[in-house]
């Protein structure tokens, strides 16, 4: 029992760190909260359920143009919405969740409903740790989470567009003076927050069927990540998905599966009233000191 | 180099810079001079673009109208509406006052964002330029910028701003707010950096006596207007000068 709580737990926390590392991401860098990161992760996958039943194209080049469209989403977005009101947090808060909104129940008023909307699983099968089946597409998440997780530290630390990113999460101002323009960086970051919904989508998806709901769900848990562990802090998201994560895989052991949901709830409402910066609120040490 | 002639800026209907003209030469270290809220900073990041810039978000979410008007010649070519950017590359670099460091990322990482336009080789001799002239942050390499000392930091900055290649470097106010000792060894690099790069320097600042032993040339500027002109020797010897920032 202990090993498969062990183990489902990982994965659990897994699903949750990729969920929210995007949406981390594009706030950490430009401050906008992504409303729209839960739509834009259903339109990833219905996208590649369209690409893949209806137009015939083989699974892995419907995954690459998945990727490429919801890039091109992020991307416009930003152009077209955020760009107007930037700078404004509860606008773009209200743009990027009514557009959440729009592109979430268009899918289902175009009646993208039911258990025929799912996608294969990149390898059949499963195998044994310890005991307890595990099937390669969990683990195969498991595995991503960890990859991305280290890329994403490389990529932050020791590239110029990395280290661009740095200098606009911490004074744009500064970073415009030093030649960065803050509005290509904005416009990439979401554009690459966007896409790694879109990975989460594709990987996470097959998992089950995809459907409206879906969206909703991956905003709550992304936002729990993200709040738990403090807006913008990479370590936080790891820390809060661990935290998070094994309270969910316990819940559903221990309780009910039907409340996992309630966990990333819970957990919201619980550190915005002890500590609403979060476990690794940003730059909290240093304001202090200041 | 620079010839900034006829500038206004209006912030809604106040009056920031008020035809204001002035020419820097190549290789000079030229002085703004003046009080607090006289329009200096505001007429540094004019030249630099970041009013444009604030310009531009103001316009974006209908807030404060920015009116800009005159001409501003960098090289032969009028910046006026030139986006900040393309100004950097062009090598006007600014650093801002009050020491603008990223304080989460250490001292390394600090001046390697500063690098952005330019390929390691350049980062390389940059860097190693700094250390040499503010052997003191050699030590803080890896340490956490925002941990530094207000001098420190601004030490940083400058060398932020050399990464950034300038052929004009803008100093906004670099000595405010610290150590009679400190300022000293500023003004120290300050003209190292002249001589050794020949980079051309514009700095500004609110308390004359440190900085007119050091400048070619000066402006005095009070409520957005120009008010005297002159050599730095001129100035330092000039009665109104001498009454208004020494003191005296």
């Amino acid at each position: 029992m202990f090993a498969a709580i062990l183990i489902y737990g990982f994965i659990n926390s897994s699903i949750l760190a990729l969920v929210a590392m995007g949406f981390n991401l594009t706030f950490g860098i430009s401050g906008v909260a992504n409303f729209a990161y839960g739509a834009i992760y259903i339109f990833a996958g219905f996208l590649v359920w369209i690409f893949l039943n209806t137009l015939g194209v083989n699974y892995f080049l419907s995954i690459i143009l998945a990727f490429i469209s919801s890039y091109l989403l992020g991307y416009l977005m930003y152009r077209f919405i955020i760009l107007r009101v930037r700078g404004l947090p509860l606008s773009e808060v209200m743009a990027t969740f009514g557009l959440g909104l729009a592109i979430m129940e268009l899918f289902r008023y175009l009646d993208f409903v039911g258990v025929k909307y799912s996608l294969p699983v990149f390898i059949d099968g499963s195998v044994s740790i310890g005991g307890h089946f595990i099937d390669y597409q969990r683990l195969l998440i498991g595995v991503v989470a960890v990859a991305l997780t280290v890329i994403f530290y490389f990529f932050t630390h020791y590239t110029k567009m990395g280290l661009a990113f740095r200098a606009i999460a911490q004074d744009d101002e500064t970073a415009l003076t030093l030649g960065i323009d803050p509005d290509r960086i904005g416009a990439f970051s979401l554009a690459l927050g966007s896409s790694l919904a879109a990975l989460a989508a594709v990987i996470i998806l097959p998992l089950g069927t995809i459907s409206v709901e879906n969206g909703y769900e991956v905003l709550i848990n992304a936002l729990a990540v993200c709040i738990v562990g403090g807006l913008g802090s990479t370590v936080g998201v790891i820390v809060a998905s661990i935290l998070v994560g094994y309270s969910q895989t316990l819940t559903a052991n221990y309780i009910e599966p039907h409340w996992m949901i309630l966990v990333s709830l819970a957990a919201i409402a619980v550190v915005l009233v002890v500590k609403p910066s979060g476990i690794f609120g940003k730059q909290k040490e240093l304001e202090e000191r200041v | 180099m620079l010839t900034v002639k006829n500038l206004m800026v209006f912030y809604e209907n106040a009056l920031a810079i008020n035809d204001l003209s002035l020419k820097v030469g190549e290789g000079e270290i030229v002085g703004v001079i003046g009080s607090n809220s006289a329009g200096k900073s505001t007429l540094l990041n004019t030249i630099a673009g970041l009013t444009l810039d604030l310009k531009i978000k103001e316009r974006r979410k209908g807030g404060e109208r920015i009116t800009l008007m005159g001409e501003i010649r960098y090289l032969g070519e009028d910046i006026v509406d030139m986006l900040a950017v393309h100004r950097v590359k062009r090598g006007i670099v600014l650093c801002r006052e009050r020491h603008p460091i990223f304080p989460e990322s250490d001292v390394m990482e600090n001046l390697r964002i500063a690098a952005y336009l330019h390929p390691k080789a350049h980062f390389r001799k940059m860097a190693d330029y700094t250390f040499d002239l503010f052997p003191q942050l050699k030590k803080y390499r890896r340490k956490r910028a925002g941990f530094l000392s207000g001098g420190e930091q601004q030490m940083l900055a400058i060398g932020m701003a050399l990464v950034a290649g300038p052929k004009l470097l803008l100093l906004d106010e670099p000595l405010l707010g610290l150590s009679p000792a400190m300022q000293t060894r500023l003004v120290g690099a300050i003209k190292d950096i002249r001589a050794t790069l020949g980079i051309t320097i514009v700095i500004s600042e609110q308390f004359a006596r440190p900085v007119l032993p050091m400048i070619d040339r000066g402006y005095v500027i009070e409520n957005g207007m120009l008010v005297l002109a002159g050599t730095g020797r001129e100035l330092m010897e000039n009665p109104e000068v001498k009454s208004a920032y020494f003191g005296v």
